[in-house]
């Protein structure tokens, strides 16, 4: 399949990468896809199908971090605030009672400073 | 920028957590000073409290405020006349006749969620501008966000932006607090702030909520405690 022209810098959406660390009780834990599932359901809950695609959030698998704890969200730089705010709004991931500290928003990920 | 916590409640009334457990989720958090409201008991319970507050903050390395919360007018007077010997005068919000009271009181320092288990706001343009006249403050209570869902959470959020908006529009000082009864609901700064941003505040106006407008509640504290005080707005100067 033909692949499509890439958008010239000026056209693409402005995005951000905010980086986060899941804190949870001691002595719980929890896996990345509860991770994955609890993010995503508050987020429909709380925004709606209409209101997450104006997000254009993804969670970035490739930088989770297990030992950390910590990971990072990619989204449209007009929504960081909802996204902060849905975040806040999560505190159990599966049985596991857990709480969310924003680390750092940046417009590249090399400006997380993840390592 | 030194963010405030004005509203967690410890296992020493009705709370779940007990004190030292919200002051290090509030300094892993990065808050700079939290206030401990509890119900008023006796002046012993009152000792007690803010005994083990001062032993904690030293221990922690964050500043712990002492408060009190209200329930009823009666307990409103009796508390208006030990004002010096604590540090923060809370109402619990939500009686239509007590917000009004709460208002009218220029001792009091937070009005606690006026639209708590109420179908109405529970806060209106008269209320808002005694507010601005006695320098009260209006919480926007976190906890109620998160503790409800679906229609109850969207009644909730329309009856806080409608406070908010008065508020706004009058001058009044808000807070943004968790509300956290257990150390586990206490949230980020950041996500008190990104909530503020969804109730017709704008970024700036948000980040107040949450230090400068606790900053000055201190201050106010500091200036009260101070032997030079008489009364509001009154003060012996050297």
């Amino acid at each position: 399949m033909k692949k499509l022209k890439i958008l010239p810098p000026t056209l693409r959406q402005k995005k951000r990468y905010m980086s986060f660390q899941v804190i949870p009780e001691i002595g719980e834990d929890f896996t990345y896809s509860d991770l994955e599932a609890g993010i995503w359901n508050t987020m429909l809950d709380f925004l709606g199908e209409e209101g997450v695609s104006k997000t254009s959030m993804w969670l970035l698998k490739d930088t989770w971090d297990p030992n950390t704890r910590i990971g990072v969200i990619k989204c449209n730089h007009k929504m960081t605030e909802k996204i902060i705010a849905s975040l806040g709004l999560i505190d159990r991931l599966g049985d596991n009672r857990i709480c969310f500290k924003i680390i750092r928003i940046s417009g590249t990920i090399k400006g997380l400073n993840l390592k | 920028m030194n963010c405030y916590d004005f509203h967690v409640r410890s296992d020493f009334s009705e709370g779940e957590s007990s004190i030292e457990d919200f002051a290090n989720r509030a300094k892993l958090l990065g808050y700079k000073g939290i206030c401990v409201t509890e119900y008023f008991q006796n002046k012993d319970h009152m000792e007690e409290l803010k005994k083990k507050c001062e032993k904690i903050s030293k221990e922690v390395g964050i500043e712990i405020f002492v408060g009190f919360q209200i329930r009823d007018t009666k307990e409103l007077s009796k508390l208006v006349s030990l004002r010096r010997e604590y540090d923060v005068l809370l109402v619990k919000g939500g009686d239509i006749e007590l917000n009004r009271k709460a208002v009218e009181t220029p001792e009091v320092d937070i009005l606690l969620h006026p639209e708590f288990e109420r179908r109405d706001s529970g806060f209106n343009q008269t209320m808002a501008k005694l507010a601005k006249e006695n320098n009260v403050a209006v919480e926007v209570n976190f906890r109620e966000i998160l503790l409800s869902s679906k229609n109850t959470r969207s009644h909730i959020i329309h009856n806080i932006s409608e406070n908010v908006k008065l508020c706004k529009k009058n001058h009044v000082p808000i807070v943004i607090c968790s509300g956290a009864v257990s150390h586990l609901q206490m949230k980020d700064p950041k996500v008190l702030i990104s909530m503020g941003t969804l109730f017709e505040l704008n970024l700036k106006e948000a980040k107040k909520c949450v230090s400068e407008i606790p900053e000055s509640i201190i201050q106010m504290i500091r200036e009260r405690q101070n032997n030079n005080w008489i009364g509001p707005g009154v003060k012996v100067i050297e």
